[in-house]
C-alpha cells in the first residue's frame, strides 16, 4: 500500500485518464467506419447500418434499466416515458436552436438537457415509489409512462398527437456507438465497484442490507436516476436519428420490449443486456413473415423463461465469468476496541395495545460477552429489532456510542458500530461468500460513484482493501475454500458463521448474535463457544448473544439476563441465573419451582 | 345543478365497474401477495368472448334479448373463470416459492400473451358490441336528472354482485378459508386448508367478477377491441391502492373514488386528461398514506 497517501492529484487523474484509453482509441475507428463505410453506397450498407444503430440505442436502454430491473431488484416498467422525456426536451432545444452546430457541441448540450431532464423526472416519481417495498413501482412507473404520453398528446408545443418533425440529423453512426459504450462502462464500472455491490444487496435482501450499515432507499432512488438518465440520452439520440418524435412511440409495448431484453439477458447482466438487446431489435427484421405474432412469441418466451431459468438466460453473471479461476485465500489481521458502547435505557415497545418488551435496560461494557435468554416469544429477538433500529421503541432511549438512536434508520445505526446476525439466517443467497462479506465493508468506503466509474486510484486502493479485508474475515470463520460458491449452496453450519463474517465486516464495536447455535449439533455447539471467545479476542468486539443452549450460555457469557414476556425478570453472572427461582419458574413452570425450592435454596440460589 | 347530478351517476356507473375489477386484484393480493396484471386483460376477454359469442357463434347480436344476453354473460363468465385458473394453475403455482419478482414478470407475460394473442384471434380492429337489447342513450328522469337504464344496470348488477361476494367471504368455508390463507398461508395450511385449491378459487372468483365487469363496460361503451383491457385494469388497481390492496371493501370505495374523479375530470376540466388523473391519485395516495384508505399498515417480520 505504498501510494496510500503518497500518490500525487496528478498521479491519480493520470490512473483514471488511462483506464479510459481504449475507449479514447476506439473513437477514431467509429468515426472511419462512420465516414467510408456506413454512406457508401457502392457498399450498399445503409439499411445494415439504420440497424446497427437501433441496437445502439436498444443498448443504452437495456443496459441503464438493467441497473434498476437487475442489479437492484427493482421492477421498472416505464422507461419508454423517461425516454420520451428524454427525446422531447433535446428535440426541442434542436429545432429552435441554432441550425449551424459545429463540432456539435449545441447537440451534445442538447442530448445532456434531456438526460438531465430524465433524470429530474427518475427522482421526482422514483422518491415516493421507492419507498415502499413491493411491486408499486412497477405499477407507477407504468403509469408515469402513460402520464407523460397524455401530457405530450395535449400540448401543441410538443407536436401533440402528430409528433415532432423535422428534427435535424445530428446522431449518427459514431455518436451513438461511442455513448452505447460509455453506458456499458459506466455500468460495468458502477456494479464491479462497492456501490454495486450495494445495489446487488439492496436485491438479495432489504432487511440485511439495511443492518450491514447500506441506505436502500437511497441506493434505489440512485439506480432509478442514473437510468432515468441514461433513457434520456437514448431518447435524444433517437430523436436526431430519426428525424422525428411522435408520442406513439412511446407507449408500454417500448418499455416492454426493454423490460423483456433485460430480463431474457439475464437479471443484472451487462453483457446479457447487450446481447438480447442486439438480437430483440434484429429478430423483428425476420420475424416479419409473421410480424403480428411478434408480441405474442415475446411473451411466450418471457412466461417460459421464467418457469425455467428465472435469472434469465445469463443470470447474474458476465459472459466472462464463466471463465475466471479463484485467488489463494489471504492471513488474518488485528483491530482495536473503543471503550463506550451500548446504553439502553428503559426502551418499551408495543405493536398495537401488545407490549412485546417492557422497561428494558441494558449497558454493554467494551469487550464484554453478554448473553440474552427466554422462553419462546419473551421478546429477545424484538430487543436486536430494537438495538438495530429495524423497529423504533415506543419509549425510552438506545444510546449506542453516546450516540441517541432515535429516529435513526438500521443502516445508521450499523455505520455506528452494530451489527447483528438473524435468527432466519438472512444471507444474500444469490451471491457469493466473498461478496456478501464485501458488500458489508461499503460503508467503510469513501469513494464516490463518479469516482468509480472513473476508475480512479482511491477506488482501486479501497477495491483492493476491501477485497483483502473479505478475505481475512472468511479465514478467520474458516470459510477461505467456500469463498466463490453461492451463500444458498454453503451448508446450514457454514451459513450461520458467513452471517457472522458479514457482520464482522462492517467493523462493529458491538456484535448481536441471533441463535447462533439454532440447528448445529454437541460438537458444533462447543466449536462455536471457542469461535465466538475468539471473535471478541481477536476483533475486540463486545458481543450479546440471544441463544436457547444453556449449555452454550452458561460456558461463554460473562452475564445473562432473563427475559420473560418482555420483562427483565433476571439479571447476573451465569451461576446466579442457574439457580434463581424466578428463572426456573418461567422456563419450567410455576408448579416445578414451588415443588423443588428446597432443592434450589441447596444449590446456592441469589445471595 | 342537474349537470352535476348526472356527471355523479354516470360516474358512480363507471366506478361500479372499476370496483368490480378491483376486487380481482384485491383478492389475489390478499392472499398471494401478487399483482396479478393479467386481470384488465381477463376483464377484455370478458367482453370480446361476449362479442365473439352474440356475433361469431349466434345471431344474439342481431336480435338482442334479454335472455341472450344472459346466456352471453355466463358464456364470458366461463371462458374467464378457465382463463384465470389456467394462469394461476400454470403460470404463478410453480414459481410461489421464487422471488415475487419472477411473478410479477409472468404476470406482465400473461398480460401480453392475452392482449396480443386477442389481436391474433379476435383481430386487432375495434368492435361494435352492446350485449344488452338496451341502448346506453335510454333513459328516464328522476327530478330532472336524465338516468340511463344502463348506468341503473350497472349499479344494481354490482352492488348485488358485491353483497354475495361479502356473503362469501364472511359467512362462507371457503370465504372462511381464504381469509385464513391470506392471513398466513403456511398455518392455514397446518390448520388443514387446501391452499392450492383456494387460490385458485379466489382466481376464478376475481375473474368471474372481471368476465361480468367487462360485459357491463361493453353495455356501456358499446366498443371493444383486445387492448380494450389495459387501461381500465390499471385504474381498477389504483382503484384496489387506494382502498387498501387486499381489503375488499377498500376496492369498493376506490373503485366509487375513481370513477366519480375521473367522471367530473372529464366533465369540468377535459376527457383527454381523465387518464392522467387515476395515476395522480396514485402517486398521491402512495406518498401520504401507502396503506390505502381502509388498509392497515404492516411491519415486516424480521
Amino acid at each position: 500500500m505504498a501510494g496510500l497517501f503518497g500518490g500525487s492529484a496528478l498521479r491519480r487523474t493520470g490512473r483514471a485518464a488511462r483506464s479510459w484509453i481504449p475507449f479514447f482509441v476506439a473513437i477514431p475507428f467509429l468515426v472511419l467506419i462512420e465516414e467510408y463505410v456506413a454512406h457508401n453506397p457502392a457498399l450498399g450498407l445503409e439499411y445494415a447500418f439504420q440497424n446497427i444503430n437501433h441496437i445502439g440505442i436498444a443498448i443504452i436502454l437495456a443496459v441503464s434499466l438493467n441497473l434498476v430491473n437487475g442489479l437492484t431488484g427493482q421492477f421498472s416498467i416505464g422507461h419508454a416515458g423517461f425516454m420520451a422525456v428524454g427525446g422531447y426536451v433535446s428535440a426541442t432545444m434542436l429545432m429552435r436552436g441554432p441550425q449551424d452546430d459545429p463540432y456539435r457541441i449545441f447537440f451534445a448540450l442538447a442530448v445532456l438537457a434531456g438526460a438531465t431532464a430524465a433524470a429530474v423526472m427518475g427522482w421526482i416519481v422514483g422518491k415516493p415509489s421507492l419507498r415502499l417495498r413491493g411491486d408499486y413501482l412497477a405499477i407507477v412507473t407504468l403509469g408515469f409512462g402513460e402520464i407523460i404520453r397524455v401530457v405530450i398528446e395535449n400540448t401543441p408545443f410538443f407536436g401533440g398527437a402528430i409528433g415532432l418533425s423535422p428534427i435535424p440529423h445530428r446522431a449518427d453512426f459514431a455518436m451513438i456507438w461511442t455513448v452505447a459504450v460509455v453506458t456499458i462502462l459506466v455500468a460495468k464500472r458502477l456494479r464491479d465497484s462497492t456501490h454495486g455491490r450495494a445495489f446487488l444487496s439492496v436485491r438479495e435482501d432489504e432487511v440485511a442490507a439495511e443492518a450491514m450499515g447500506i441506505d436502500t432507499t437511497g441506493y434505489k432512488v440512485r439506480a432509478f436516476v442514473i437510468s432515468a438518465f441514461f433513457a434520456g440520452v437514448a431518447g435524444a439520440l433517437s430523436g436526431a436519428f430519426e428525424g422525428n418524435l411522435a408520442p406513439q412511440s412511446f407507449t408500454f409495448v417500448r418499455s416492454f420490449e426493454v423490460v423483456a431484453m433485460v430480463v431474457l439477458g439475464g437479471m443484472g447482466s451487462i453483457t446479457g443486456a447487450t446481447i438480447a438487446a442486439a438480437v430483440l431489435t434484429i429478430l423483428p427484421e425476420y420475424l416479419r413473415a409473421v410480424a403480428n405474432l411478434r408480441m405474442v412469441i415475446y411473451s411466450i418466451a418471457l412466461i417460459l423463461l421464467m418457469l425455467v431459468r428465472p435469472r434469465g438466460l445469463l443470470g447474474t453473471r458476465e459472459l466472462w465469468d464463466y471463465l475466471r479461476k479463484k485467488r489463494p485465500p489471504r492471513a488474518p489481521g488485528q483491530r482495536e476496541a473503543s471503550e463506550f458502547l451500548i446504553d439502553v435505557r428503559k426502551a418499551t415497545i408495543r405493536f398495537g395495545g401488545l407490549t412485546a418488551v417492557s422497561e428494558f435496560s441494558l449497558q454493554v461494557k467494551p469487550r464484554e460477552l453478554v448473553a440474552l435468554i427466554g422462553p419462546n416469544g419473551a421478546g429477545k429477538t424484538t430487543v436486536f429489532n430494537m438495538l438495530t433500529g429495524v423497529y423504533p421503541p415506543s419509549d425510552g432511549a438506545i444510546v449506542v456510542l453516546g450516540r441517541d438512536t432515535r429516529g435513526l434508520s438500521p443502516h445508521a445505526i450499523a455505520h455506528l458500530g452494530v451489527a447483528r446476525t438473524f435468527q432466519n439466517i438472512r444471507l444474500f443467497r444469490e451471491l457469493s461468500a466473498f461478496d456478501n462479506v464485501r458488500i458489508a465493508c461499503h460503508h467503510l468506503t469513501r469513494e464516490s460513484m463518479a469516482a468509480a466509474v472513473r476508475h480512479g486510484e482511491l477506488s482501486e486502493q479501497e477495491e483492493n482493501w476491501i477485497a483483502e479485508r473479505a478475505e481475512e474475515l472468511l479465514s478467520v470463520m474458516g470459510l477461505s475454500a467456500r469463498r466463490d460458491e453461492l451463500a444458498k449452496n454453503l451448508p446450514y453450519g457454514e451459513q450461520r458463521r458467513l452471517e457472522i463474517a458479514r457482520a464482522l465486516a462492517t467493523g462493529p464495536q458491538v456484535l448481536l448474535l441471533d441463535e447462533p447455535a439454532a440447528g448445529t449439533n454437541q460438537r458444533e455447539k462447543v466449536e462455536l463457544m471457542e469461535l465466538i471467545r475468539s471473535i471478541r479476542d481477536r476483533f475486540g468486539v463486545a458481543i450479546v448473544l440471544i441463544e436457547h443452549d444453556m449449555k452454550l450460555v452458561m460456558g461463554v457469557s460473562e452475564r445473562i439476563l432473563v427475559l420473560d414476556y418482555g420483562v427483565t425478570i433476571a439479571e447476573g453472572l451465569p451461576r446466579e441465573i442457574q439457580s434463581n427461582p424466578r428463572v426456573i419458574e418461567a422456563y419450567l413452570g410455576e408448579k416445578y419451582a414451588r415443588e423443588h425450592a428446597a432443592q434450589i435454596a441447596a444449590a446456592g440460589g441469589p445471595h | 345543478m342537474t349537470d352535476f347530478f348526472q356527471h355523479i351517476v354516470d360516474g358512480v356507473s363507471l366506478g361500479a365497474i372499476y370496483a368490480l375489477i378491483a376486487l380481482g386484484y384485491t383478492m389475489v393480493y390478499g392472499v398471494l401477495q401478487l399483482i396479478n396484471f393479467a386481470h384488465g386483460d381477463v376483464f377484455m376477454l370478458g367482453s370480446m368472448i361476449g362479442w365473439y359469442a352474440s356475433s361469431r357463434w349466434t345471431q344474439e347480436a342481431a336480435h338482442p334479448s334479454w335472455l341472450g344476453a344472459l346466456g352471453v354473460t355466463l358464456v364470458s363468465i366461463m371462458a374467464c373463470a378457465a382463463t384465470g385458473f389456467f394462469i394461476e394453475r400454470f403460470g404463478y403455482r410453480p414459481l410461489r416459492a421464487s422471488p415475487k419478482l419472477n411473478s410479477l414478470i409472468t404476470a406482465i407475460g400473461f398480460s401480453f400473451l392475452l392482449e396480443y394473442g386477442g389481436q391474433v384471434v379476435f383481430g386487432p380492429n375495434p368492435r361494435a358490441f352492446g350485449a344488452l337489447p338496451i341502448d346506453p342513450s335510454d333513459q328516464f328522469r328522476l327530478l330532472g336528472v336524465a338516468i340511463s337504464y344502463v348506468d341503473v344496470l350497472c349499479i344494481g348488477v354490482s352492488v348485488a354482485l358485491m353483497v354475495t361476494l361479502q356473503r362469501i367471504i364472511f359467512h362462507s368455508r371457503m370465504g372462511t378459508a381464504m381469509r385464513a390463507v391470506s392471513w398466513n398461508p403456511s398455518v392455514a395450511a397446518l390448520m388443514g386448508v387446501n391452499i392450492d385449491r383456494v387460490i385458485s378459487f379466489t382466481f376464478v372468483l376475481g375473474s368471474v367478477l372481471a368476465a361480468v365487469a367487462g360485459i357491463l363496460y361493453a353495455s356501456a361503451f358499446r366498443k371493444v377491441e383486445p387492448l380494450m383491457g389495459l387501461m381500465p385494469g390499471l385504474k381498477a388497481f389504483v382503484a384496489a391502492v387506494l382502498g387498501g390492496i387486499g381489503n375488499v371493501q377498500g376496492a369498493m370505495l376506490g373503485g366509487l373514488i375513481l370513477g366519480l374523479a375521473e367522471q367530473l375530470v372529464s366533465s369540468y376540466v377535459s376527457s383527454s386528461w381523465k387518464d392522467a388523473i387515476a395515476f395522480s391519485i396514485l402517486i398521491l395516495i402512495l406518498l401520504v398514506k401507502p396503506s390505502g384508505l381502509l388498509g392497515k399498515g404492516t411491519a415486516e417480520k424480521v
